[in-house]
């Protein structure tokens, strides 16, 4: 029935021309034209989140495309419309280099910018585009009766085409990465989802469509304007028209056109006069400032929330009884060491956090690392990971290597299966490794609606999809109650007797001693100790320089 | 050589007040990290105020300055408790567009209030200028220049010797330490809007002589802003009056000696070339936050 | 505020042939029964860069509406407007003219202000077969399409701006023409397009050229500009100004303290109200520039159009309200010869025979470019005077050579 829907209302959209008048036809196909640039400036905008104030430079140079080499071959401009589509994708991969490194604010900057800049070569490159004097297009010849049916259609049908791509991105790996760098960039490039690609190929993705329709809109016009063509009003309307619809969704863009157009005409005719034209930037600015104010995430969104009642508060996950209570007892022999690191130095500023600091972790083995608070262990997550680079020092890491963050980092907009397969090597995995962790009930839920101990076991399974040969575990029993300690331990020693190496910073200490087969001791950037847990449960320097009272006390009460 | 120094002197004159002109929207991102699009429109709303000032009592213009700034400032603490306080909330693309969505209200109203016909502000010295051998000194771009640096310096020993002063740096370099440490982020933030819708106020005064206006005038002051902002580093108000500076020069060299058809995309350019160079280093901490508010 | 015309009953039932019911929808040529008031369909520009030209174009339609209502209507019916904002952009404007023609079925249409606009809208009156008469917009362009229903309601189009100015320098004495001259336009095709033609003409004159730029639209600074013209010191300046640059590039020549021998200006100086509001009533002394109107031109009820309009709108007509009286005085004409609203009879007759207007007797080519000439006009004792053709002179006094700024 849901699949039913769309092919529904392409029907339907199919049958207007027979029944309205031209006023109308031209509505539907301004529309059209609204709904293809909302719906392509969406995979940037809504699925990377990325905000482009720029967008409607490639209606521009599709049209500029387009409407050149028809004049110049003496063809139709719908046969060069397509060419119109590759120019844009081809100058959004230019922009899209450019605008690599730019993010939030800078990246909205960039592209008003760059659109105001293409307008202006545009204008001035009169040898090409006929500058401010613009580019007359054939006038079509076929019968009046029928004049607007071949650009509603076309457009008609390039929107059809719009909504599938992104339909199919929405449901691919590449949307999900996409939709992991809006919620965390710097999360997904961790998990191996290459980043800058993502991004280029997103924006090349999301301009190609907007560059077929320049084509098309530039004939039904049959004259090209460089003040029309590259205006930042067309970019703020599409814009308006995503964000009421509800950017990131499929069919916000469309719902946000089908509003945002007749709307904008409607206003156009309720006043005249001299006077006119003020009171229509009073009404629109005014519904825009209205929409961000108060329905900042869009209609669609807002009607979904109100449809769906989410249950309350979720409640813990499945008994995990298949998970050993201990450490296997007896001697264990592990490998060569698989991570090592040696002499690492790091300072921020004045600052020295790092001073020769050296360690291994052993293959098999679950290794914790413990300091006090400042002792610089999350910096040497974070160097050991690749986020930081050290000043000097070297480390020699396993080429598959995954961490979790001591606040738990999800992508909240996404499901806990999304979650899984954004970084997956192998993404038939993802509901075997939720099985395990006892979420599989939960596999479609928003990971922002889950509990903070079951991000913290979906952050594990995540890691767990990069099948890593080590991995990095930022305090995982932080933040959550006993019973999920539990469970996180079991999964932990589970994980270990089939292969795969932990280091654990925990400051939780009769987890540490439960875990771990050895344990290495930070102070003031550098190591002090190193041994089993008993060994480091006996060393002086260690009780004197980190453990203080409170282990003595918990030593006491636990051995 | 003539005319390269004549270049330079109407850069620098012209840069002055390019500098107090951007100053307004480079505190308010500074403070906020917010980008302020309605700030060219405020800025011919101050320019149509002059006219009127101007036109009904025969006050100069320029002594017309404190009168604008005042109703600016009220102004500017009007849309911040109406509009800025609840936009942020959104993130940065919700106060991008509410403040865009400003601008457009303004230039309706504005052309409700006084028409869409060019408007000019003529005092009997307008037009004309002294020289120094043979480099004119037009005397509106020297007074306005003059009025420009003396703001200025006004708007530095405000930040640097009072209670405010301490609370917008405080704010601007670190918000939630300064909630924490008892700095009344929501007041300054208040007063900071206001300050800076009053000195882009005080810049739209000085324009107004300077050339005719319309009610879209603001639009060319949104591009202008940015690039200066962006050039002397967001938030520095001693990086602002060198990036405005710089690019007043920038602009009359361009129509000098490159072409007048490209001196409108200087301030695009400009905005592109330093923001691709290095743009952590001259928007600071835009790292992480940035992509959460999407 | 707009009159809804019911008519979805007629469509429902014709569901099989679309394509019928579309013809007699859109396509009506002769639309428009012989009751009710006569509905005359417009866009203008009344906001936007433009806004400020386009505001005296409505009242100059609306000071023809006034008269010929008052003078029992055109064919015995009550005229009535209805005008649309396009707020100088183009999907508008194309949306606009759809909505008159097929929402409003506007019995007749009048076009919108700039080339920029006149150039989609004109195609979608074409499409329908609706008569167009523009008031304002001349590029070259728009005239290359094969329009058949397409009429420029002035005197010339850009390409005749430079004629009369040439026509002058070229009959001085050559010891009394300018050497040098420098050349300056705003990248629009109102303006560059006359400037180039002057440069080609006044160089065959043996007038050599010290300086010519370009500049964009949005260009409001013009210190460095007028320096530099100032450097090269020529005794005439072309000036191709749209709106508001024309004031700013002469204060800065005033800053710069720059007064050529002879200055020409396209557009500007013609508005009678911001030009010497902007550059100062003493500074407008020998300025010239060409105009399609001239207040006190012995045209065909001028001096009756410039008194009714001072009284309806309490202010002066400017060139922009005449082009907009001009057009409505073209259609009229037309309108009447034919006796009936038939948008092909009236198109043929106007390309059979001449219009007198305010603006002087017009007759069109078959692109609907007219055959008549525009006035030079020259700012004298702060009013602006013919100086030629003589015909029209209001004036035989020439202001040579420009006096510096007072």
């Amino acid at each position: 029935m849901r699949k039913l829907l769309p092919l529904g209302a392409l029907l339907v959209a199919c049958v207007p021309p027979f029944f309205v008048d031209s006023y109308y036809q031209n509505m539907l196909i301004m529309v059209f034209l609204l709904a293809i640039m909302a719906g392509g400036w969406n995979v940037m905008g809504g699925y990377t989140g990325y905000i482009s104030l720029g967008h409607s430079a490639f209606l521009g140079v599709g049209a500029y495309t387009t409407g050149i080499l028809a004049n110049a071959w003496g063809v139709s401009p719908f046969l060069t419309a397509p060419l119109g589509g590759v120019a844009a994708g081809v100058l959004a991969a230019l922009l899209g280099l450019v605008t690599a490194r730019a993010r939030g604010t800078v990246f909205i900057i960039v592209t008003f910018a760059l659109l105001a800049l293409l307008g202006i070569v545009a204008v001035n490159w009169s040898s090409l585009t006929n500058g401010s004097h613009g580019l007359v297009l054939a006038i079509p010849t076929w019968d009046a009766a029928y004049a607007n049916w071949p650009f509603y259609y076309a457009l008609l049908g390039l929107l059809a085409l719009t909504v599938l791509m992104s339909w199919a991105i929405r449901r691919s790996r590449f949307g999900i990465g996409l939709l992991a760098i809006r919620d965390d960039e710097e999360k997904a490039a961790g998990l191996g989802i290459n980043t800058p690609r993502h991004k280029l190929l997103a924006f090349v993705v999301s301009s190609v469509p907007i560059g077929v329709a320049g084509g098309i809109y530039g004939y039904y016009l049959s004259f090209l304007d460089p003040r029309a063509m590259f205006t930042i009003v067309a970019s703020i309307t599409l814009v308006l028209a995503a964000l009421l619809g509800g950017a990131g969704t499929l069919w916000g863009p469309v719902i946000g056109a089908l509003l945002v157009e007749p709307f904008s005409q409607w206003t156009n005719q309720q006043f005249t006069g001299p006077d006119a034209g003020a009171w229509r930037l009073v009404l629109f600015g005014g519904v825009l400032l209205l929409v961000v104010l108060f329905l900042p995430h869009g209609i669609l969104p807002e009607i979904q929330k109100r449809l769906k009642r989410t249950p309350a508060t979720a409640p813990v996950g499945k008994r995990l009884d298949h998970l050993p209570v201990a450490r296997p007892s007896g001697p264990r022999t592990f490998g060569p060491a698989l991570l090592e690191v040696t002499g690492l130095h790091k300072g921020f500023g004045g600052l020295r956090v790092l001073d020769g600091c050296s360690f291994d972790v052993k293959r098999g083995s679950i290794t914790g690392l413990i300091g006090p608070n400042g002792s610089g262990k999350t910096t040497v997550f974070n160097l050991v990971h690749g986020l930081l680079r050290a000043d000097s020092g070297t480390i020699s890491r396993p080429p598959r290597l995954a961490r979790t963050y001591q606040l738990t980092r999800l992508f909240p907009r996404l499901t806990v299966r999304e979650n899984l397969l954004a970084g997956a090597r192998r993404p038939e995995k993802a509901m075997e490794l939720l099985e395990f962790i006892g979420l599989a009930d939960y596999a479609d839920k928003l990971a922002d609606s889950l509990s903070y101990g079951q991000q913290k076991l979906v952050e594990l399974a995540q890691v767990l999809m990069l099948d890593p040969d080590l991995v990095l575990l930022d305090e995982p029993a932080g933040g959550i109650n006993p019973t999920q300690i539990e469970q996180m331990a079991g999964l932990i020693r589970q994980l270990n007797s089939s292969g795969t190496t932990f280091l654990i910073v925990e400051h939780n200490m009769p987890l540490v001693l439960s875990l771990c087969d050895e344990v290495h001791v930070l102070a003031n950037g550098h190591r002090i100790a190193s041994g089993t847990p008993q060994e480091i449960q006996r060393d002086p320097l260690v009780l004197d320089a980190y453990l203080g009272a409170d282990f003595r006390e918990l030593h006491g009460t636990n051995s | 050589m003539v005319t390269f120094l004549q270049s330079l002197v109407f850069g620098v004159l012209v840069g002055g007040v390019y500098a107090l002109a951007s100053s307004g929207l480079s505190l308010i991102f500074g403070v906020m990290r917010i980008v302020n699009l309605a700030h060219g429109g405020l800025m011919v709303a101050a320019a149509f105020l002059t006219y009127t000032i101007w036109n009904s009592t025969g006050l100069d213009p320029f002594l017309a300055i404190p009168l604008v700034c005042a109703a600016l400032f009220a102004l500017g603490c009007l849309l911040y408790q109406g509009v800025i306080r609840f936009a942020w909330r959104g993130g940065e693309a919700s106060i991008i567009l509410a403040t865009l969505a400003l601008a457009m209200i303004i230039e309706g109203v504005l052309a409700l209030v006084w028409g869409a016909e060019p408007h000019n502000v003529t005092p009997s010295y307008v037009n004309s200028s002294f020289r120094l051998g043979p480099i004119v000194f037009p005397a509106v771009q020297a007074i306005g220049f003059v009025i420009a640096c003396v703001l200025l310096g006004a708007l530095y020993l405000l930040l640097n010797g009072t209670w405010l002063g301490r609370g917008v740096r405080a704010a601007a370099a670190n918000p939630t330490g300064a909630t924490l440490t008892g700095v009344r982020v929501e007041r300054v933030n208040v007063v900071t809007y206001a300050i800076g819708v009053a000195l882009t106020g005080a810049a739209g005064a000085i324009v107004s002589v300077l050339a005719p206006f319309m009610p879209d005038s603001g639009d060319r002051w949104i591009g202008i802003g940015l690039a200066i902002v962006v050039l002397g580093g967001m938030g520095s108000l001693a990086g602002g009056l060198a990036g405005a500076l710089l690019f007043g020069i920038a602009e009359t060299m361009t129509t000098t000696y490159v072409s007048t058809a490209w001196a409108t995309a200087v301030p695009f350019v400009v905005i592109i070339a330093v923001l691709l160079v290095r743009p952590q280093g001259i928007f600071g901490r835009t790292t992480r936050r940035d992509v959460m508010a999407g | 505020m707009q009159r809804r015309i019911p008519e979805l009953s007629r469509r429902t039932f014709l569901l099989g042939s679309g394509a019928v019911l579309l013809t007699a929808c859109s396509g009506g040529t002769t639309s428009g029964g012989g009751s009710g008031p006569l509905r005359i369909g417009a866009s203008l520009p009344l906001t936007g860069p433009v806004a400020d030209v386009s505001k005296p174009g409505y009242q100059g339609y609306q000071a023809w509406q006034k008269k010929i209502n008052a003078a029992g209507g055109l064919l015995g019916r009550q005229v009535e407007f209805v005008v649309l904002d396009d707020g100088f952009d183009q999907n508008t404007v194309v949306a606009n003219y759809n909505r008159l023609i097929s929402q409003d079925r506007v019995d007749l249409l009048l076009g919108t202000f700039s080339s920029f606009l006149n150039l989609p809208a004109s195609t979608i009156a074409e499409r329908h077969g609706m008569l167009y008469i523009e008031p304002s917009g001349g590029a070259a362009e728009i005239f290359e399409r094969g329009l058949k229903r397409l009429f420029f309601a002035q005197p010339g189009t850009t390409k005749d701006v430079p004629d009369r100015f040439v026509d002058y320098i070229t009959a001085l004495p050559p010891g009394d023409r300018p050497r040098t001259a420098a050349y300056s336009t705003q990248n629009d095709p109102s303006a560059d397009v006359p400037v180039q033609i002057f440069q080609q003409k006044f160089e065959a004159l043996g007038i050599r050229t010290v300086h010519s730029t370009n500049y964009p639209a949005d260009t409001a600074n013009f210190d460095a500009m007028a320096a530099t013209i100032a450097q090269a010191a020529p005794d005439l300046v072309v000036h191709g100004a749209v709106t508001a640059d024309g004031v700013g590039m002469i204060r800065s020549f005033q800053k710069v303290g720059f007064s050529p021998k002879f200055l020409f200006q396209t557009k500007s100086p013609s508005d009678p109200l911001t030009f010497p509001d902007g550059i100062g009533k003493g500074n407008t002394e020998g300025i010239f520039t060409t105009a399609a109107w001239h207040p006190k031109a012995k045209t065909p009820g001028n001096a009756e159009f410039v008194e009714a309009y001072k009284a309806q709108f309490n202010e002066e007509p400017t060139e922009d309200a005449a082009s907009s009286y001009t057009a409505t005085q073209v259609l009229e004409a037309g309108v009447k010869a034919v006796g009936k609203i038939d948008q092909d009879a009236i198109a043929q007759w106007l390309h059979a025979n001449s219009v007198p207007t305010v603006s002087g007797t017009l007759a069109w080519d078959e692109r609907g470019v007219p055959k008549a000439s525009m006035l030079l006009v020259q700012w004298q004792k702060g009013q602006i005077e013919v100086v030629a053709p003589s015909e029209a002179a209001t004036t035989q006094n020439v202001v040579r050579p420009k006096p510096g700024w007072a």
